[in-house]
């Protein structure tokens, strides 16, 4: 067989030298930070890139963490507003993505324009009126007004993307459920729902791991300590632990751990949402 | 009202139910995206500080924004980070190219390079600002290679800070352009391939004659998605590595919104009219890329 050849091995071998290299290299960073977090201040300084020491990992860094930086409650924080933003966008994105899909009414293209076309409109732009609204109506330094604005912000690339999979199906099958006698709501659930499950399910993960990531709103809206999300929180954790870098690296694990966990157990569904390209 | 000309009485109960469906995300879009638009106008043309100063200023905010060079400044460096883009979509083409020839092991080698996005650019931004910090382990790197003297403060440095910058940028988003990329190269068909495959067809003219051309607007989707997201999203990697310093060397359009509003001193009216000016910048680009796409996928696609 020709594509056994000499060179088709010596071809293969490169791709992987190539790609294992890449692998690496976006590996390591992440790596760093977690192979630091778990040294003393003095074995990072005597080398930042050995191995921890792994009879006795510096667990210290991170009981000082949630000890002296209270770092679980501003955990809890980041998930209540993350899990609020993605209850209320799902519901109000499978909605509007059901009747721009399904429903044939006027000025349908014109509203669904409309919708994408806030998509090229930056945060930054329109932050500060929205801003001065909230506080008149007590919206600011309240995890309300950052859902509120989250969802405003992750709407457009879900009805996008829900829009695109809802039109996948047939509408046989929603008229047979209307004969059938379900309601307006029992379609929805009992067809919709499951057949667009692979759109629904992406923007969960996917708009979860957004808002917990997300820096910009929260750190305009929430001005209390007490209030603040975890990523708002870090300029305070880097800011007091200066010097301290294995402090501030155990930090920044704990912030970044439960993102990597949801991936680690759905990067299937993840990977392959995003290989449709819909969202960024 | 002939809103309904044409509606079967039944239509026109669904498309009541319609309007009703879209309603709820109609009104967060309208309240918290297109009005404040419309405010942020009106007031880019006042001395607005958020407590005692409304009046109507006239163009003097635009004034002070172009006079002063600071727009050219600033522009500058969006402009200077947006050569992240041809860097992350080559580098992502190379990669999902060779992803597509489906060596073993290729799924996994796909969810690595993916595995920045899902880290917070906070996050990333204060790491690489540790390692790219003067006792830093690419300094500590550069030392032990010999190349003691090119180590340096590379974020407090103004030749150093922006292209620093890039390099981070194009590292995160690699993966995604990846995996968009190679989504498009999935509806290629199949047989297309394994039949040059079997005829002898070289890598390079498989890849060339048969990929390529065929993921031409895949490609521009990439490259208008990350034009956008570098203009519009950088704030978190600029607060965590370099808070747009030193001076305002790495500070960009939006960052700059930030700043005058938020950060120093109320500055409301003249953030606004740095917001319109935003607006109009990512719009016209905007405009210009969709027109070379459309271009682009006549001639190829």
């Amino acid at each position: 067989m020709r594509n056994k050849s000499f060179g088709f091995i010596i071809g293969r071998v490169i791709i992987i030298l190539i790609l294992t290299i890449l692998a690496v290299s976006f590996l390591y960073p992440i790596f760093y930070m977690f192979n630091n977090s778990l040294k003393s201040l003095t074995e990072y300084y005597i080398s930042p890139f050995a191995i921890f020491n792994l009879a006795a990992p510096k667990w210290d860094n991170f009981t000082a963490m949630i000890t002296q930086f209270k770092i679980i409650k501003l955990l809890r924080n980041s998930f209540i507003v993350s899990f609020f933003t993605v209850v209320v966008l799902i519901f109000a994105g499978t909605l509007a993505s059901y009747a721009f899909a399904k429903i044939k009414f006027p000025a349908h293209d014109a509203v669904y324009l409309s919708f994408l076309v806030t998509l090229f409109v930056p945060a930054q732009v329109t932050m500060i009126p929205m801003y001065i609204n909230f506080a008149k109506v007590g919206l600011v330094n309240n995890w309300t007004g950052v859902v509120i604005a989250n969802v405003a912000m992750f709407l457009p690339e879900t009805v996008m993307l829900m829009t695109a999979q809802f039109k996948g199906i047939p509408n046989e099958i929603i008229e047979a459920a209307t004969i059938d006698g379900c309601s307006f709501f029992g379609r929805l659930r009992n067809v919709v729902i499951p057949m667009g499950w692979p759109a629904i399910s992406l923007t969960i993960i996917f708009f979860f791991i957004n808002s917990w990531n997300d820096l910009f709103t929260p750190m305009i809206m929430l001005k209390s300590m007490d209030k603040r999300t975890v990523m708002v929180a870090l300029n305070q954790l880097i800011g007091r632990f200066t010097g301290n870098p294995p402090f501030q690296f155990a930090g920044l694990v704990l912030a970044a751990l439960p993102a990597i966990i949801v991936y680690i157990f759905l990067q299937k569904s993840i990977v392959n949402g995003m290989s449709m390209g819909a969202i960024k | 009202m002939n809103l309904f000309k044409g509606y079967s009485p039944n239509e026109i109960k669904k498309a009541k139910i319609a309007y009703l469906c879209i309603l709820p995300a109609l009104l967060f879009l309208l309240l918290v995206r297109a009005v404040p638009i419309v405010s942020v106008f009106i007031k880019s043309f006042t001395n607005w500080d958020g407590l005692y100063k409304n009046d109507f200023v006239g163009l003097k905010n635009y004034k002070q924004l172009f006079s002063s060079g600071m727009f050219i400044n600033l522009f500058k460096n969006n402009m200077y980070l947006l050569l992240s883009v041809p860097l992350q979509v080559i580098i992502g083409l190379v990669v999902a190219v060779l992803l597509y020839e489906h060596i073993p092991g290729w799924q996994v080698y796909r969810a690595i390079f993916y595995v920045p996005q899902i880290i917070s650019l906070v996050i990333l931004g204060y790491l690489f600002k540790t390692m790219f910090g003067l006792e830093g382990p690419i300094n500590q790197m550069l030392t032990n290679i010999g190349l003691g003297n090119v180590a340096c403060d590379w974020l407090l440095n103004r030749e150093t800070a922006l292209p620093v910058m890039v390099f981070c940028i194009t590292w995160y988003s690699i993966g995604w352009q990846t995996i968009v990329i190679l989504g498009g190269m999935a509806s290629i068909d199949t047989s297309v391939f394994e039949a040059s495959r079997l005829d002898g067809a070289s890598f390079w003219d498989r890849t060339f004659k048969i990929v390529l051309p065929m993921i031409v607007s895949v490609i521009s989707y990439c490259i208008v998605m990350a034009v956008i997201w570098t203009l519009t999203n950088m704030f978190a990697l600029i607060y965590s590595m370099t808070g747009g310093g030193p001076g305002y060397e790495t500070m960009t359009l939006d960052y700059f919104i930030y700043d005058k509003a938020f950060e120093g001193g109320n500055q409301l009216g003249y953030a606004c009219a740095v917001s319109v000016i935003l607006l109009l910048v990512v719009l016209i680009i905007t405009a210009i890329e969709l027109k070379i796409s459309n271009k682009a996928e006549e001639k190829w696609g």
